[in-house]
């Protein structure tokens, strides 16, 4: 199999197609899934470790809980001191209520500045907004400068998880990536040599490129300061070196003060990438004149945010500081990587976030995209209950259902408005009961097994048995053997 | 209105209805946000002899050359370490204090040198503000002696001077220790780094390869603040 | 001790022998065990697939069926799961305050079957023999919703004859997950293809859990694959004796 995907995949919520079907492929390719399982068990194990070894993990995670959802109760005013604030030390602030707002200020701010090239680090909400290709329709030359960012984009791949997003891609197809981008034929596959590559690669653009866009980890209300997390250092010469600096966040990405770092900098980088610390934090106010960027622009993004914000059960899902520790813990990731989420955010964080930021207008499949184990939240470092938005999202994609015309033929939907009047009472139930073991005795073998059920009940025995329903139930045995016996109880 | 205030306008007001039950008023905010519970480990329990040890031990584990020194053999410390590099020219921050640039070196100070003077240089030489044992962080806060940001990230090879009283056990003990808040900071716990092909470590990518530390004990010395 | 059982929708219809095998176990324990009559599902069904008006419905049915309870046993943890912590929340969006007051005096006295056994009866040893290896899956509700901690292990422990083996990754969802094993039948075959390959390196002749949820799931994969190895309720293990072998009952 030469390339990881046998389809491009659509991470744009707008067209993916739902979960289940676009899980399939992923179901079906043995490199993935082992490319997944091997990332995965390698940060899982780093991050245990530190958990054990950081005796006041479960303080920090509540005290990070409690920042965040204290900052997002009172965005409003924290934003405008961080507005205020990264004013006064030179900074712009824009607004941008949607993500054509945010592209389209990001194009006139490149403008202004005649840049027709512009060096990048990884931000998720850039590609959340579908930035690059908007700013490559208008003639601006966009340069990845994160490794796997620069995989994915000479490969025209998409990303499928939020720390490692070329996880999906092994080393034999970067090299292929490379060669043929970069002309080195005789480029080889190993690790060394390809990151060698991509370091000489970027080395001028750096140099040279005179505007670059970021994101951030955290907005500083109380400094106007951005803090930005990174490994590699492309941040950090993305942040020094030009004389133009653009930063995109989402609104929800300010903490209140900049002591808040000392316990969200202890639980990202554990949960990301199981380290004490991530080799670089770059941390900046506005403009310093002599160091860095002369000219700094955040641009704040709501697209879809505020609108989270209003429910108390569905605003925690805002807390989230991106560190991927639920997807790793996942175990229908595991199985599926990020692709078959369909999009830029994947994962248990992104089958809550995603369909909310849509407004619950698309990506109805995701908050089913669950067996509702519960080890997301258990890992969530600000402890968002993922379960509890999960079922919130469920009801709220039914009640949707309850007034559209697929209520009269769906299946699940009808048996379960069903089931519902048969469990009212008990004689229904009882009486369900003995019509389903009539029923199912169609289909039970000579063994008292059932191998294939029709309708959805298909879906059931494509892969399992199921055993036939017992002559007796349980209340049935209970009401024959009369008053108590216990030499009769077996 | 134009746009852009009209933009502003409507998100800050979807915020505002979106949070009206549960937002507090300014006079409340930071009595409120005084009030989050805050319990976990805010000082370390080591004493400063096992501080050091461990800000060493986690150096050395990603890799970070480590030697002691005191205040007086300093200048001969950095001088020994200089030359065992091989390499001749260095960028040092203007306020680097003179007596740490040792004789028979190149030394090129910034008084707004270029890029690709900075790029030439094959080291450079800084102070620090800060060390966290608990993760080997070095933060740098780049005063006069610690230098421009491109400065610690251009050349391959830095050597960073940190006294001992300027190393604390845990995160919160550094934040403890600012004042203010700083405009600029650069917190270094390793050398560049990726795992984004296969997972495999590489190590170097941009930024110094080599780090090397002279960790001072000047204990006589206290720290700027408790 | 009384107690009063709270079979569930599909023990009832689908594995009533681990029914009965509760019966004989807490009765041989001295517990006075009643049944009600009249009782059906606790809506974990309906709640996890987005019902919620439904799922409430079936809630405050079942609240009014135990509100005069001394104690309600179930034999199943995600049942469990449900009443303490979906229930609160159904009460709150759809209840009365009265039946908030009943609801909040009821749930103290629900338990799980391990939950009873140990915290209530105070019994690690409850007689039980069962010569065999054995696995145990840890199901997701008992470990994260319920906290069930070192309980079964300690049931386990004490069955004469049972040899336990370690289950690799035990807390990884088997990928049942209710209704998301038809929705998302496929994904689900492929957790369950990953854990069964665990399960079957113990090199057990039975898998265990506290539920029959999980043990449906991975027990029809094991019977459609010719697996050598069967599921086993930890109520019918528990209730084995050498008198009474769970096999029979198999």
């Amino acid at each position: 199999m030469s390339h990881a995907t046998s389809t491009h995949p659509v991470l744009d919520p707008l067209f993916a197609p739902p979960f289940p079907q676009a899980a399939l492929p992923m179901l079906r390719n043995p490199q993935l899934r082992k490319n997944v399982g091997h990332a995965i068990d390698v940060i899982q194990a780093k991050r245990a470790k530190l958990v054990v070894e950081k005796t006041d993990w479960q303080q920090l995670r509540s005290t990070g809980s409690a920042i965040r959802a204290h900052a997002l109760e009172n965005l409003g005013a924290y934003l405008e001191e961080f507005e205020t604030r990264c004013t006064a030390a030179g900074g712009t602030v824009h607004w941008a209520a949607d993500a054509a707002e945010a592209r389209q200020i990001i194009l006139d701010l490149l403008r202004k500045e005649n840049a027709g090239e512009v060096i990048k680090i990884k931000t998720m909400t850039s590609a959340e907004i579908q930035l690059n290709p908007f700013l490559q329709a208008a003639g601006v030359n966009v340069f990845e400068t994160d490794l796997a960012e620069i995989i994915l984009q000479l490969g025209e791949e998409e990303p499928s998880h939020i720390v490692v997003p070329a996880l999906h891609i092994n080393r034999s197809q970067v090299r292929e990536i490379f060669a043929r981008s970069m002309g080195l034929k005789d480029l080889s596959d190993d690790p060394h040599a390809l990151t060698a590559a991509a370091r000489t690669y970027l080395r001028q653009k750096f140099l040279t490129i005179p505007t670059a866009i970021s994101g951030a980890n955290f907005l500083i209300a109380e400094t106007g300061g951005v803090a930005v997390v990174e490994s590699e250092g492309n941040g950090r010469m993305c942040l020094t070196l030009p004389r133009t600096m653009i930063t995109l966040a989402g609104i929800e990405k300010v903490v209140p003060r900049f002591q808040d770092l000392e316990v969200m900098l202890q639980v990202l980088a554990r949960s990301a990438t199981g380290e004490r610390m991530n080799p670089y934090t770059s941390l900046w106010t506005g403009v310093t004149p002599g160091d860095g960027p002369q000219r700094f622009h955040v641009v704040l993004l709501d697209n879809g945010r505020s609108s989270i914000l209003t429910r108390p059960k569905q605003r925690q899902t805002l807390k989230c500081i991106r560190c991927a520790a639920c997807m790793n813990a996942c175990p229908v990731y595991r199985q599926t990587g990020g692709h078959a989420y369909g999009s830029v955010y994947p994962g248990p964080i992104g089958a809550i976030l995603t369909p909310q930021l849509m407004q619950m207008h698309h990506a109805q499949s995701l908050p089913f995209a669950s067996s509702l184990c519960g080890a997301c939240y258990e890992v969530c470092p600000v402890k968002i209950n993922i379960p509890e938005v999960l079922l919130e999202l469920r009801a709220q994609v039914v009640n949707q259902e309850r007034s559209q015309f697929a209520r009269f033929v769906d299946p699940m939907y009808l048996g379960l408005r069903i089931a519902n009047l048969l469990f009212a009472k008990a004689w229904s139930f009882h009486a369900a009961q003995f019509m389903g073991r009539i029923g199912l005795r169609f289909f039970t073998r000579k063994d008292g097994w059932i191998h294939s059920l029709p309708s959805i009940g298909a879906k059931w025995t494509q892969t399992r048995d199921l055993r036939g329903l017992p002559s007796q139930t349980f209340h049935g045995w209970w009401a024959a053997r009369g008053p108590k016996s216990s030499k009769e109880a077996k | 209105m134009s746009a852009p205030v009209q933009s502003r306008q409507r998100i800050l007001d979807r915020i505002r209805t979106a949070t009206l039950s549960v937002a507090k008023d300014a006079s409340q905010l930071a009595d409120v946000y005084a009030a989050l519970p805050r319990d976990y480990i805010r000082r370390g329990k080591l004493s400063a002899e096992a501080r050091l040890a461990l800000m060493i031990e986690r150096l050395r584990e990603y890799d970070a050359e480590v030697v002691e020194s005191t205040p007086a053999a300093l200048p001969a410390s950095i001088a020994a370490r200089l030359a065992l590099s091989g390499k001749h020219t260095f960028v040092v921050p203007h306020g680097l204090p003179a007596e740490w640039l040792a004789a028979g070196f190149d030394w090129k100070i910034d008084h707004e040198l270029t890029t690709a003077e900075i790029e030439q240089a094959e080291g450079v030489v800084t102070a620090a503000f800060c060390g966290v044992a608990d993760s080997g962080t070095i933060v740098l806060h780049h005063s006069p002696a610690e230098g421009r940001r491109v400065l610690t990230l251009l050349p391959d090879w830095h050597l960073c001077i940190l006294r001992a009283s300027q190393v604390v056990e845990t995160l919160p003990e550094y934040f403890n220790r600012c004042q203010q808040p700083p405009a600029l900071a650069t917190y270094i716990s390793g050398p560049s780094a990726t795992a984004d092909i296969e997972m495999t470590r590489i190590k170097g990518v941009h930024g110094p390869r080599f780090l090397h530390v002279i960790l001072v004990r000047d204990q006589g010395a206290r720290p700027t603040m408790n | 001790m009384r107690a009063s059982l709270f079979i569930t929708c599909y023990n009832d219809t689908l594995f009533p022998e681990t029914g009965r095998a509760v019966v004989s176990l807490l009765e041989k324990l001295g517990v006075e065990l009643d049944f009600h009559p009249k009782q059906t599902c606790c809506g974990q069904m309906h709640a996890n697939t987005g019902f919620r008006g439904e799922a409430f419905s079936q809630a405050k049915r079942l609240v009014r069926l135990y509100q005069d309870a001394e104690t309600v046993v179930v034999p199943s943890s995600s049942c469990v799961a449900m009443i303490r912590d979906q229930y609160p929340g159904l009460m709150d969006e759809l209840g009365s305050d009265a039946l908030r007051k009943d609801f909040a005096a009821l749930l103290p006295r629900v338990y799980e079957l391990s939950e009873f056994l140990i915290d209530r009866l105070g019994v690690e040893d409850v007689g039980a023999w069962f010569p065999h290896r054995v696995t145990y899956h840890a199901s997701c509700h008992g470990v994260r919703a319920l906290h069930l901690g070192d309980r079964p292990y300690r049931l386990l422990a004490k069955v004469r004859g049972l040899e336990l083996a370690t289950l690799p990754n035990v807390d990884r969802c088997c990928g049942f997950g209710g209704t998301f094993s038809v929705k998302n039948a496929e994904v689900s075959s492929a957790m369950l293809a990953v854990k069964l390959q665990d399960v079957v390196s113990t090199g057990a002749e039975y898998c265990t859990a506290l539920d029959n949820s999980c043990l449906m799931h991975l027990g029809g994969a094991m019977h459609r694959q010719y697996a050598g190895m069967k599921t086993i309720h930890m109520a019918q293990i528990l209730a084995s004796t050498e008198a009474s072998p769970a096999e029979a009952n198999l």
